[in-house]
């Protein structure tokens, strides 16, 4: 709470009512005669094509997935099709308004939105632009396999280009859009303004929300559209994307051109069910979805059911929508009304829904009124309403025959190229800045109050005699952490920070202190207590082409962002195609003293899931040089940072932290103390306990031990252990993380398989029991100690004159706890 | 990657060789095929072909220098590869640095003994992978060590401590130890004790043509009797013999006579020399290094050839039994041995204090048996053979003669002493009458 609002007890506490204002429901009642005003001839034919469109292209892949085949064509495609008959009149009235530079999002149903909004770009785009688009994309390859034997001009040629891209990616060709790892349900053109589609439900709740933010801080134009379904609005995450995108600040506290809301509609289309359940009667209370906007801010986010069945009303709905974001009166919830005839997927059997009610809706169908309105108005003739179905089913047995070619649209080779999608997993950018503009900042670096004050410190933690500066003189850990990040702050326009906590106090660990001077409101503030939101809308931010710091506070806040730590953020990188990269540097800090829910080391969860990157930094020299590697990168870092240590003091680098920029790579452990008898690899805080351990094993047995800081896990190079263990012959391995599925555990196992034959004991893990996170007076008996350390060599490892252990590490023990899952 | 360039080893016994010529210089470029250099043993000259092409990369010795076989004497591989690993073990500098090493490495481990047992075939052998490995290359018989590591385990301390507590070897004699299992000796024949293939007992016939058995129990205990008994008194045997019509005629009469117990030859020796020890208690009694034990009553003990092993009950107060109480005593004992039912009691070598060992019935002629001690004296029965003997009245002819030989402890008996003991042996033998 920034200190400029004033809290007033006196007018918090007074009596009154909250009046919402009306949600209008289906309020559209022009004709067709009536809007021709609004529309040229064109533009009615257009509508009515481009639902023909989407209708021809979900029935073709509905024929292939129940008939093996479509015109006459055969084919199988084992994967999934999720299909939206009876929704086009909704796809391509969202669409009708939105340019190349308006951004949607959607999901697992999605294929009618791409062609909707693909083809409302090729209306809007000039000929030069979309043979640019073509051109660049992948390098000509699909505009190449379009162009043979094309007649017609540069639109329909364009058309070619969306439908063929579509469909080579649905049916997993390397000459789809995304070359083919995205799929059906992941489907998306950027080039048009088509970004992910979400196979995960409301998957897009929180992401499309940081794409707005994207637009708002970078002062970037168009609007973002997320596109999810009636069900969605039950998910969490959808809710945290809808407080994300109304908090007060953007109008109560953002400044000048920044001011004012996030131009985003949540879409919901509504096809009024989510899978089998029928959200309205069924799953869901609120009624009409529309009703959902009443709840979350002033503005009820000028919510509003629009009858989807007819696309000139939802065409109408966003010409004043679109207006309210224009005016910066986002965010706006639409409530689309919409059925589907076909099943959820090709499996479903309709058992949840009467014959009756699909025919009932199948009378009112969108095309076909549609098309009866535009006969009755006279815009177009029977027999030209046939000519463009013709027309359409041509282009589908065209871009089917085309798409299904092996020789013209080969699926990737696995074969001849093992590695591709590996090589896709991360891309490996280093770039100072994502885009190249002034930076916006409050005053000059070396004025901020922080910078001075570290300016003070001494970046060696002990003096020419070997005697510790006093905790306060040193620079600590989290000053490492600062200086890596303000100083990208200075170079990055685009880079902005959230979390809670992270303006005025200065982040829960003191380790932002100064960024609020030194940062306007769009680059640095604080969010809701809402995790999905702070990872969806990073995820979001980034995808379209900004830097961006989210930060969690605890690690065991993980949880609350699951679906975007494990399924989003890791993967879009690889399933666009390396079309889209994730700048995105989640600060996890790693907690004691706090019990339970607040003291665990969750690296391993992370680093199990392919596509992220994991660092965990324990001393100030490695936390800065890692931080400026992490936010020079194009990849999602996962940086976890412990509490035990933001005041450490740098110990081991020769001449202490340089004041200047410079960088660690990613994957290189560090020896933090030489020796050649046994090797202990830690990772994060328990290095200090290892060097413990070390010193006690020199001084009470007379062995020399290696400490190797892993510094990173995820890459991580295992040639300096292996050169380790050449000499030492045994390892130990430790961490603060529950010693059960450990990420020790699979680096004990890759060792084990790397240097089998350098082993004198098999690698012995020692990390957290497998319990609660006891309280702070009780924690030597969980963490693990220095006297852990030296028990577990004794045990395992080589047995110490005259050691007496006080920790059980025996096999019987370890068989004892693994038969009770403890 | 650069390769060493080895004295090549030239049969089993050479153990180095005389370099005689390098043809190539370090730095010059070599061909597969190329003539290396040239040596001698004492008995002929040899010339080295290159193995590989690759560059000469170092040169360790000179013409006149004595090389063990298989020792690096250059390396060869590509320009500017680092050779630094190759020249161990030819350079006394370098020598002198792995050793300051180990005793450094000495300081974690200083209380690692060596403990060698002996190998036992199908026994599990629990080692790491390292010590494994240093094992092999070290050629240390890891199968013998006792492991200091978790479990028993013999881990690389072991293999150090083994090594720091053996002399070198040449890198034949390892080669030789490596091939043919064998332990490295304690002492060698070379400079400051290292060992050379010329110090190995090994048998080029059989090789490792054998199997390794653990002992049972009952022969741990003979072994061990057996050797003390041989360690610890002085012994000698005297050989006699004695007419054995007598004893033939009256088992002859055992056989004709219907109902009566089947009284055996041995019985019937037994029987004869209960009735000497009572007339020699001195060789009726236990030696116990500053004092005799005498005793009053013959406790006899026989020796019985198991399926288990020798086993030797005594009977008790045995002078008190008639002929045929002793044979069905015997025949008692000799079966619950067999069966392995005996008390163990009676089997203790201080149960019996005279024992008689028959290989008669085996063909024996004549042995040397072992005194269970403390007895002072056991005999040992031999097969009857006949012999040429004055029958009287100028007349001779061949008469069956019983082999005994009395082994005694000359410790407790003068050889007089046991010479009439053992013709009295002999005198009762020939005048035996029994009842049956």
């Amino acid at each position: 709470m920034p200190k400029t609002q004033f809290i007033d007890p006196a007018k918090v506490r007074q009596a009154s009512k909250i009046k919402f204002k009306d949600i209008p429901v289906n309020q559209y009642d022009k004709s067709i005669e009536e809007e021709k005003v609004n529309f040229t001839k064109e533009q009615f034919i257009d509508i009515y094509h481009d639902m023909v469109l989407i209708r021809e292209f979900e029935t073709m892949l509905n024929e292939i997935k129940i008939k093996g085949e479509y015109q006459g064509v055969s084919y199988n495609h084992p994967g999934p099709a999720h299909l939206s008959i009876g929704q086009e009149s909704a796809a391509v009235g969202m669409a009708y308004h939105l340019d190349e530079k308006d951004f949607i999002f959607g999901s697992h149903r999605s294929h009618g939105e791409i062609l909707a909004k693909g083809m409302s770009a090729i209306h809007k785009m000039d000929d030069a632009a979309l043979t640019e688009v073509m051109k660049n994309f992948f390098d000509g390859t699909i505009l190449k396999i379009v162009s043979e034997n094309h007649q017609g001009d540069l639109k329909s040629l364009a058309r070619r280009f969306l439908v063929y891209g579509t469909l080579a990616e649905v049916f997993a060709r390397e000459t789809g859009f995304n070359k083919g790892l995205g799929g059906s349900m992941h489907a998306f053109f950027t080039p048009f303004g088509v970004y992910p589609n979400n196979a995960i439900v409301g998957g897009s709740g929180d992401i499309a929300v940081g794409a707005a933010l994207y637009k708002k801080v970078n002062q970037k134009d168009g609007i973002v559209v997320a596109n999810i379904g009636d069900a969605s609005m039950a998910c969490g995450p959808v809710w945290e994307g809808l407080s994300f995108a109304s908090m007060d600040q953007f109008e109560q506290l953002w400044e000048g051109a920044y001011k004012g809301g996030l131009p985003i509609i949540f879409n919901i289309m509504n096809n009024q069910y989510g899978m089998g359940g029928q959200t309205c009667g069924e799953t869901m209370g609120y009624d009409i979805a529309a009703r959902i906007g009443a709840g979350v801010n002033r503005d009820s986010m000028h919510a509003e059911r629009v009858d989807g069945y007819n696309p000139l009303a939802v065409i109408d709905a966003y010409k004043r929508k679109m207006e309210l974001l224009k005016d910066k009166k986002g965010p706006v919830l639409l409530d689309v009304l919409t059925y589907r005839y076909s099943g959820h997927s090709p499996s479903d059997a309709s058992s949840y829904r009467s014959k009756e009610e699909v025919e009932a809706w199948e009378n009112q169908d969108c095309i076909t009124s549609y098309a009866k309105e535009l006969l009755a108005a006279g815009i177009l003739s029977n027999d030209e309403l046939e000519a463009i179905k013709a027309d359409v089913t041509e282009l589908m047995k065209y871009s089917m025959t085309l798409a299904i070619d092996d020789e013209v649209s080969p699926r990737m080779d696995l074969v001849k190229h093992p590695e591709i999608i590996g090589e896709m997993m991360f891309s490996e950018g280093s770039v100072d800045k994502m885009e190249d503009r002034p930076v916006e900042v409050n005053h000059p670096m070396e004025e901020n109050p922080r910078v001075k004050q570290i300016a003070k410190k001494e970046r060696f933690a002990f003096d020419s005699k070997g005697k510790p500066f006093s905790k306060i003189k040193q620079y600590q850990l989290r000053d490492g952490l600062f200086e890596a990040i303000v100083d990208r702050f200075y170079k990055d326009p685009t880079l902005v920070a959230y979390g809670e906590e992270n303006r005025d106090w200065g982040g829960a660990f003191a380790v932002y202190r100064g960024l609020t001077e030194a940062l306007p409101y769009q680059r640095l503030f604080n969010s809701p207590i809402s995790e999905a939101s702070i990872i969806g809308t990073a995820i979001g931010y980034a995808m379209c082409g900004g830097r961006v710091i989210p930060e969690i506070m605890y690690c065991d806040f993980l949880g609350r962002c699951g679906d975007e730590v494990f399924n989003q953020l890791p993967k879009w990188q690889a399933m666009s195609g390396n079309v889209i990269k994730m700048p995105v540097v989640i600060r996890v800090s790693v907690g004691s003293k706090y019990g339970a829910q607040h003291s665990q080391d969750w690296s391993s969860l992370v680093a199990h899931i392919p596509g992220l990157k994991v660092c965990f930094p324990a001393t100030p020299f490695d936390a800065k040089g890692l931080m400026n590697t992490a936010l020079q990168g194009t990849d999602p870092v996962i940086f976890f940072e412990s509490q035990r240590i933001y005041d450490i003091g740098e110990q081991f680098h020769d001449g202490g932290v340089p004041e200047e920029y410079y960088e660690i790579p990613f994957g290189e452990p560090d020896v933090k103390l030489e020796g050649k008898d046994i090797t202990i690899l830690s990772i994060g805080a328990t290095v200090y306990r290892a060097l413990e351990a070390a010193k006690e094993l020199e001084e009470k047995y007379g062995m020399s031990a290696e400490v190797i800081d892993a510094r990173s896990i995820v890459p991580f190079n295992y040639e300096p252990v292996i050169e380790s263990l050449k000499k030492t012959g045994r390892i130990v391995l430790t961490s603060d993380a529950n010693e059960r599925g450990s990420f020790l555990k699979d680096m004990a196992q890759r060792i084990t398989e790397l240097a089998f034959d350098e082993l004198d004991a098999p690698p012995v893990v020692v990390g957290s029991r497998n319990w609660i996170t006891p309280a702070y007076e009780l924690e030597d008996y969980f963490f693990p100690t220095k006297e852990w350390l030296i028990d577990a060599i004794h045990e395992k490892i080589v047995p110490l004159n005259g050691h007496t252990v006080l920790n059980n590490f025996t096999n019987a023990e370890i068989i004892r706890r693994s038969k009770l899952g403890i | 990657m650069a390769n060493a360039i080895i004295m090549p080893r030239q049969g089993q016994s050479v153990e180095s060789c005389i370099f005689t010529e390098w043809y190539k210089q370090a730095g010059d470029t070599i061909q597969k095929g190329d003539i290396l250099f040239a040596y001698e043993t004492d008995k002929a000259s040899f010339e080295q072909e290159a193995e590989e092409d690759g560059v000469l990369l170092a040169t360790f010795c000179e013409a006149g220098d004595e090389i063990p076989v298989l020792q690096n004497i250059g390396v060869i591989g590509k320009e500017g590869e680092d050779i630094s690993t190759f020249q161990e073990g030819n350079s006394s500098t370098e020598d002198e640095d792995v050793q300051t090493e180990v005793v450094e490495e000495k300081s974690e481990q200083a209380d690692v003994k060596v403990v060698l047992k002996e190998s036992v075939e199908g026994e599990k052998i629990k080692i790491s992978p390292r010590a494994k490995k240093m094992a092999e290359a070290e050629v240390v018989p890891f199968q013998k060590l006792e492991g200091s590591g978790p479990e028993g385990r013999i881990i690389v301390r072991d293999i150090e401590a083994y090594l720091a507590s053996v002399p070198k070897t040449t890198p034949l004699a390892k080669e030789v130890i490596k091939a043919e299992g064998l332990a490295t000796p304690e002492q060698g024949s070379g400079l400051g004790g290292t060992v050379k293939a010329a110090d190995l007992s090994t048998n080029p016939v059989y090789a490792s043509d054998f199997e390794i058995k653990k002992l049972p129990n009952i022969r741990k205990l003979i072994a061990k009797a057996m050797h003390a008994s041989l360690q610890n008194s002085a012994q000698l045997t005297h050989h006699l013999g004695a007419d054995a019509r007598r004893l033939l005629e009256l088992r002859k009469q055992v056989k004709a006579t219907e109902g009566a117990p089947n009284i055996t030859i041995n019985d019937m020796v037994c029987f004869a020399v209960i009735k000497a020890l009572k007339q020699f208690p001195d060789a009726n009694a236990h030696f116990l290094g500053d004092s005799v034990k005498y005793f009053n009553k013959v406790h006899l003990g026989l020796a019985v050839d198991t399926d288990r092993g020798l086993m030797v009950p005594a009977i008790k107060n045995a002078d008190d039994l008639s002929i045929s109480g002793l044979s069905s005593q015997f025949k008692e004992v000799a079966e619950s041995c067999r069966q392995g039912s005996v008390d163990p009691e009676l089997l203790s070598s201080e149960a019996a204090s005279f024992t008689v060992s028959n290989l008669g019935n085996y063909g024996v002629e004549m042995f040397t048996p072992v005194i269970n001690l403390p007895q002072v004296a056991i005999l040992g029965v031999n097969t009857i053979v006949p012999r040429p003997a004055d029958l009287g009245g100028g007349a001779y002819g061949f008469v069956p003669y019983m082999g005994l030989s009395l082994t005694y402890d000359h410790q407790a008996l003068d050889g007089g002493l046991a010479t009439r003991f053992l013709k009295q042996i002999a005198i009762e033998i020939e005048n035996l009458t029994i009842d049956f």
